[in-house]
């Protein structure tokens, strides 16, 4: 595969990406946002593939493979068990009027892009649009995470908050040395379990949802 | 032989970990949380012997200990045998109390051990992407101790505390993937040891200042999410405060610093790349704006768990300061004042676990009394909150001055204003606070059993080296305290 053609993959991968997120921004329903991160996982590993393809280093064939399995098919299945056994209501309530985190959003994309215009040489190393759109799917991730006061859908924010990181760390240089990526994704979900623990727990004890908890304050 | 050890330092106490799963006893359980502490600490000083001799030691490029690392290493071991001999008789006690379930007492233990093996791992990394894996890992073993009570306070706290330092430190990822694209590009390609600090620290002046610039920022708020830097610190008093006290003295003395650790090693590549002014200057503005935040919250607060919380706050804000400030002085101050904040707070934290067991509340206007009740505990609360509030001749008088110093001399008058004005403040409301509390009577239905001997030879372990640090620093560690300033102005 040549370079450029590589690139526009990329940058065609990376504009699926920040797709997916805005339907998770704008979803009001949860299996519609969990969806929409495993979607985004696909797209994640897709791009990992083209990468290794392009770049011929077969660490990233195995990090694309661990990808769509972990991302796309263990944790949202994780978070529906979690949503199957708890029963919560499944309409997604904003925290913040979803017009307001729709522009915030849009302001992200372009600080992103601007950010990145600015850059020196460094730019070359990175394939593609690969560091904007990594930056726009971390802080959008956040904004998820701050705008909805319900535990599975500050996951579903997380999970894509790491897939820009992911997304950046493949385009960059060839990816980071395979074992650390391992390191990481095996983080991801063992963090994955303490939080539906966590969940399933206060459940148990007091029928809330954890992210709805606000006594602890001042 | 001597990478061996850096192997063992964390293996030591994630193996102990795993065999208290196969315990049931309290005892046994105890004597292998006392023995694999004190097995850390005598690593710790045993790799800090030879990484004096010797110059700093690798293993592999995973591991590395050089004289920063080991000041770290020796404060997470110090506070590690403290806490374990102080947890023998408090645990005793929560059992007792019916705080604590006896079938669950081995999950506490081992998680404990967890928590300190994934912090020496930190401590010790070479390559970042193991210090940020490490790093995260101490969030998920510390999450569930934090909630480990399964009450609607502690797994609320627990849930603030594992999200938002979650996403917080996969921003240090973010600023970490950053960094390690700079160093290939810098280089021409990837090759052996990328990702290690020592070899990327080696050529930071090649390194590309804007992208170094972006990486830092990410890294500053990521890293200092979890060390809890304002405005990113809100976790903070709740997990702090909701932790059974032995986790609680772990959290506010070690991990924080440990993640402080972490910013300290990007602050060396980022003053190499883009100069002094850039990291020291983020740096400064995160202290100031700390001891700020935390001002208020010390003076209104009524809960002595989250009191500490926040004072931690205030101090991870002081270390950033004096590494801001920078210069020789001011690093030497900062890391100092990890050490002398380190020791108090997990002495403090200690003290108030036992309080807050006697009164059976954590507010601050009930606790009254607490030197006639319990006379050694409560002359150690007295010591612990002066030397809190930077009192002489306590240790941390000694780094504050320090820092200030520094302040002066790199002439940021304003920053040292702020910092004095907040200093003073918080003295009065800390003193007042501790003062009720300490004086006065006690209710009828206060317990008053004697002292328990374990958690008293925790609490005099630490006390006795608050002491010794505010009367003179021991030679070997003012050599190793400067070596170590070396090592982070690069």
């Amino acid at each position: 595969m040549t370079v450029e053609l590589a690139t526009r993959l990329i940058d065609v991968l990376g504009a699926l990406l920040l797709f997916t997120m805005l339907v998770i921004l704008a979803s009001g329903q949860l299996f519609r946002a969990i969806y929409a991160v495993a979607l985004q996982a696909v797209f994640l590993g897709i791009a990992g593939a083209v990468l290794a393809a392009a770049t011929g280093n077969p660490d990233l064939w195995v990090i694309a493979g661990i990808t769509i399995v972990v991302k796309a098919f263990v944790l949202p299945w994780l978070l529906i068990r979690v949503v199957r056994t708890v029963q919560i209501s499944r309409e997604i309530e904003p925290a913040i009027p979803m017009t307001l985190t729709l522009i915030a959003a849009s302001g992200i994309v372009v600080l992103a892009f601007h950010l990145n215009a600015s850059l020196g040489p460094v730019r070359q190393t990175i394939t593609g649009n690969a560091l904007p759109v990594g930056v726009t799917l971390i802080l959008i991730g956040v904004l998820v995470m701050a705008s909805r006061r319900k535990a599975l859908v500050q996951m579903v924010g997380l999970f894509a908050s790491e897939n820009g990181i992911f997304f950046t760390a493949m385009a960059i240089s060839q990816g980071m040395p395979l074992i650390i990526e391992i390191g990481v994704i095996l983080d991801v979900v063992l963090g994955a379990l303490v939080m539906g623990i966590l969940v399933l727990r206060v459940r148990s004890s007091v029928d809330t949802d954890i992210a709805d908890l606000e006594s602890l304050k001042g | 032989m001597t990478s061996n050890l850096l192997w063992l330092a964390p293996l030591v106490p994630f193996a102990a970990g795993l065999a208290m799963l196969l315990v049931r006893d309290r005892r046994a359980l105890a004597a292998l949380d006392v023995g694999s502490s004190l097995a850390v600490l005598a690593l710790a000083a045993a790799i800090a012997r030879r990484v004096a001799v010797s110059g700093p030691v690798s293993a592999l490029g995973v591991f590395r200990a050089d004289d920063l690392a080991v000041l770290f290493l020796l404060l997470v071991g110090l506070l590690a045998v403290a806490v374990a001999i102080a947890t023998v008789g408090w645990m005793r006690q929560e059992l007792a109390r019916g705080q604590m379930r006896k079938d669950r007492l081995r999950w506490y233990f081992a998680l404990v051990h967890g928590f300190i093996a994934t912090m020496v791992v930190t401590v010790l990394a070479d390559n970042l992407g193991i210090l940020w894996i490490a790093m995260e890992g101490t969030t998920i073993t510390s999450a569930l101790l934090v909630g480990f009570h399964g009450d609607k306070h502690g797994l609320e706290a627990a849930w603030k505390y594992i999200i938002v330092t979650t996403i917080g430190i996969s921003f240090g990822l973010f600023g970490t993937v950053l960094v390690y694209g700079a160093a290939v590009a810098a280089h021409g390609e990837v090759f052996a040891g990328a990702m290690n600090w020592s070899s990327i620290a080696a050529i930071a002046h090649k390194l590309d200042p804007g992208i170094i610039r972006i990486g830092f920022i990410f890294v500053v708020v990521g890293y200092g999410t979890k060390a809890g830097l304002a405005p990113v610190h809100m976790w903070l008093p709740d997990a702090h405060s909701q932790a059974p006290t032995p986790v609680s003295a772990l959290l506010s003395g070690a991990l924080i610093k440990c993640a402080l650790l972490g910013i300290i090693r990007f602050h060396t590549i980022a003053r190499g790349a883009c100069g002094p002014e850039f990291s020291g200057g983020l740096l400064l503005l995160f202290g100031i704006m700390s001891v700020v935040v935390a001002t208020p919250f010390i003076i209104v607060q009524h809960d002595i768990k989250r009191l500490l919380g926040y004072h931690s706050v205030e101090h991870v804000g002081i270390v950033a300061l004096g590494l801001g400030f920078g210069g020789r002085l001011g690093t030497y101050g900062a890391l100092l004042h990890v050490i002398n904040h380190g020791v108090t707070k997990a002495l403090v934290f200690l003290v108030a676990g036992d309080a807050i067991g006697r009164y059976g509340t954590r507010d601050m206007r009930v606790i009254k009394g607490y030197l006639g009740v319990a006379p050694f505990a409560g002359t150690l609360l007295l010591m612990g909150a002066f030397s809190l509030a930077g009192t002489p001749p306590f240790s941390i008088f000694v780094s504050e001055l320090i820092i200030l110093r520094a302040g002066l001399a790199a002439g940021r008058y304003a920053s040292v204003a702020i910092f004095l004005l907040m200093v003073v403040v918080i003295f009065a409301g800390l003193i007042l606070h501790v003062g009720q509390m300490a004086f006065g009577t006690a209710e009828a239905t206060v317990d008053r059993q004697r002292e328990a001997r374990s958690p008293l030879l925790g609490m005099l372990l630490l006390s006795s080296v608050m002491v010794l640090l505010g009367l003179s620093i021991p030679a070997s560690l003012d050599r190793l305290l400067a070596r170590a300033t070396e090592i982070v102005l690069g």
